[in-house]
């Protein structure tokens, strides 16, 4: 086809819905900026919901530690050994529940999104990122908050504290890749989005969230579990750097660092596979 | 679906690529659709649920395949508005969808040259906030850059008329309001190809006016338009050709004129 000097420059092209791979991740990088935007609009608007707004992302996480340190601390006292346990406690319920609100939040980013869906062309990809961008701000102050209960409780701040910044960086990787594969197993099966929390609040007891393993089992194969579980990764490298007592582990980063590559390059292969059935009942 | 076949045949479909031969003999092609089909798959119930995945044995569920477009062949050229005609059913939204990247082809080909959008973009904008953070969202959401957004920023909101609620939520605005932001930060992405789907209806009079010089603009910029609506008096007031599509099938190809007293006289 001969171009005219006249036209827009571009030459007739086939309409193609899914991208390679290679371009699907180059596609999804140029329009981070419309994640950053879904995010910050939703961030927004949800402050104007309730009085308290978005002191709710803060409010979440400490009430439930609050909780689990009434029952879990004071009254059934399973601490078995662990110094501080209010730190313990506190870190180990921040860290999950951020893994835990990004991930079933983005379970519904594709079948919440239908209308979107349909009528706008962008890499879906977009949708799951949004979710994890949005509850990644959102995690900031409860950071903030977090840090101040542990200091609050005696630890002395250091510069192993830093290390708590690439820790989390890695985790909201890994809550990518999670996202990506729970949303597009939701728009497959609308039933998952009523399992996950079940799987969570197991989860939630099988990682060490509320109690430090090895002093309760010893079971090598249970152990074993507790070692390969990601969540229980991401705590323990939470509570190395902020914690006198307790160290970062070279096997919790392997862990960590192994399941956030495997999620995000499966979660992308997995999640754009279905991009040309998204939206389409 | 009115349910009559047109008792004649007027304009003859075979007849559509040397149709308008003279006017586009050095316009540039922009759409190109060869023998396309599409056919989709309607199930009984909307999703499949694991309860019933585990009750049917792991089979498939009851479903019943669509033929919404079959066999259309038509080229879209350079600075053409082309209505699409049809009973309700008959394919048009389909055949738009198809154009604009947003449902797949069973059989056949699109060319596009460009890029083509659908006149839709309400769905990406957030009722709880500001007109101003919605221009933002709609802008990067049809693909525009931040940059571009703030360089065309003030005309959309002046477009849209907007001046003044610019910084309220977008939902305190009435429904004339949004729909003439959804018009302004659509037509503000200059696309190759627009395709509207009964949308132009929106709006008071000097909106309407504004929205038809905002179409005009966008044909003497060598785009092409694709315009799908029921009314009649807003395709021949707009439209430079016309599609007539009677369920799935290219029925007619042709002037507005001729097209629609044939789609008249049938219905």
């Amino acid at each position: 086809m001969s171009r005219p000097p006249a036209s827009s420059g571009d030459d007739l092209k086939p309409v193609v819905m899914r991208p390679g791979f290679g371009a699907y991740l180059r596609e999804t990088w140029q329009r981070r900026d419309f994640a950053m935007a879904i995010a910050g609009g939703e961030l927004r608007g949800q402050h104007m919901d309730s009085v308290l707004g978005n002191l709710w992302h803060v409010l979440n996480p400490l009430l439930l530690a609050g909780v689990y340190y009434l029952v879990f601390g004071v009254l059934l006292d399973i601490s078995r050994g662990v110094e501080n346990f209010p730190a313990f406690i506190v870190i180990g319920v921040f860290v999950f529940h951020y893994s835990q609100k990004t991930i079933i939040t983005g379970s519904g980013a594709v079948v919440s999104n239908e209308g979107l869906i349909r009528s706008i062309r962008f890499p879906r990809a977009i949708l799951p990122l949004a979710t994890v961008v949005g509850h990644s701000i959102a995690f900031l102050p409860a950071i903030v908050v977090m840090l101040a209960i542990v200091m609050a409780t005696g630890e002395v701040p250091g510069p192993e504290w830093v290390l708590l910044a690439p820790a989390l960086l890695l985790q909201s990787v890994f809550n990518l890749g999670a996202a990506l594969i729970v949303a597009r197993l939701t728009d497959l099966f609308r039933d998952i989005e009523n399992v996950l929390p079940y799987v969570f609040r197991l989860a939630f007891y099988g990682s060490g969230v509320l109690y430090f393993p090895s002093r309760f089992v010893s079971d090598p194969a249970v152990l074993a579990f507790f070692d390969f579980n990601p969540f229980f990764a991401f705590v323990s490298l939470a509570r190395g750097p902020l914690l006198a007592e307790m160290a970062i582990e070279p096997l919790h980063v392997a862990v960590a660092v192994g399941w956030t590559l495997a999620l995000l390059v499966g979660g992308f292969i997995f999640f754009r596979a279905g991009e040309d059935r998204y939206g389409r009942g | 679906m009115t349910g009559e076949r047109p008792a004649e045949p007027v304009t003859d479909p075979a007849g559509r690529h040397s149709g308008d031969g003279a006017e586009h003999a050095r316009a540039e092609p922009t759409v190109v659709c060869e023998s396309v089909d599409i056919t989709y798959r309607v199930y009984e119930d909307r999703r499949q649920s694991l309860r019933s995945l585990v009750a049917s044995k792991f089979k498939s569920r009851e479903s019943r395949a669509i033929e919404a477009v079959k066999d259309v062949s038509f080229t879209a050229y350079a600075g053409e508005a082309i209505g699409v005609i049809g009973s309700n059913g008959s394919g048009k939204s389909t055949l738009l969808r198809a154009i604009g990247g947003l449902m797949p082809v069973t059989d056949g080909r699109i060319l596009v040259r460009g890029s083509a959008a659908l006149l839709g973009v309400g769905a990406a904008l957030q009722p709880k906030v500001s007109g101003r953070r919605n221009v933002l969202l709609g802008g990067l959401a049809l693909g525009l850059s931040r940059k571009e957004i703030e360089e065309r920023f003030d005309e959309i909101v002046e477009f849209a008329g907007l001046e003044d609620a610019i910084d309220l939520p977008l939902r305190t605005y009435s429904s004339g309001m949004r729909a003439r932001l959804q018009f302004a930060i659509s037509s503000a992405v200059r696309p190759d190809v627009l395709l509207i789907d009964e949308a132009l209806a929106v709006g008071d009079k000097s909106f309407r006016a504004r929205s038809q010089g905002r179409i005009d603009e966008l044909r003497a910029a060598a785009g092409t338009i694709f315009l799908v609506s029921h009314s009649m008096g807003v395709i021949k007031g707009t439209c430079t050709r016309v599609l007539w599509l009677e369920q799935g099938v290219l029925k007619a190809d042709g002037s507005p004129k001729e097209v629609v007293k044939a789609y008249d006289a049938a219905t």
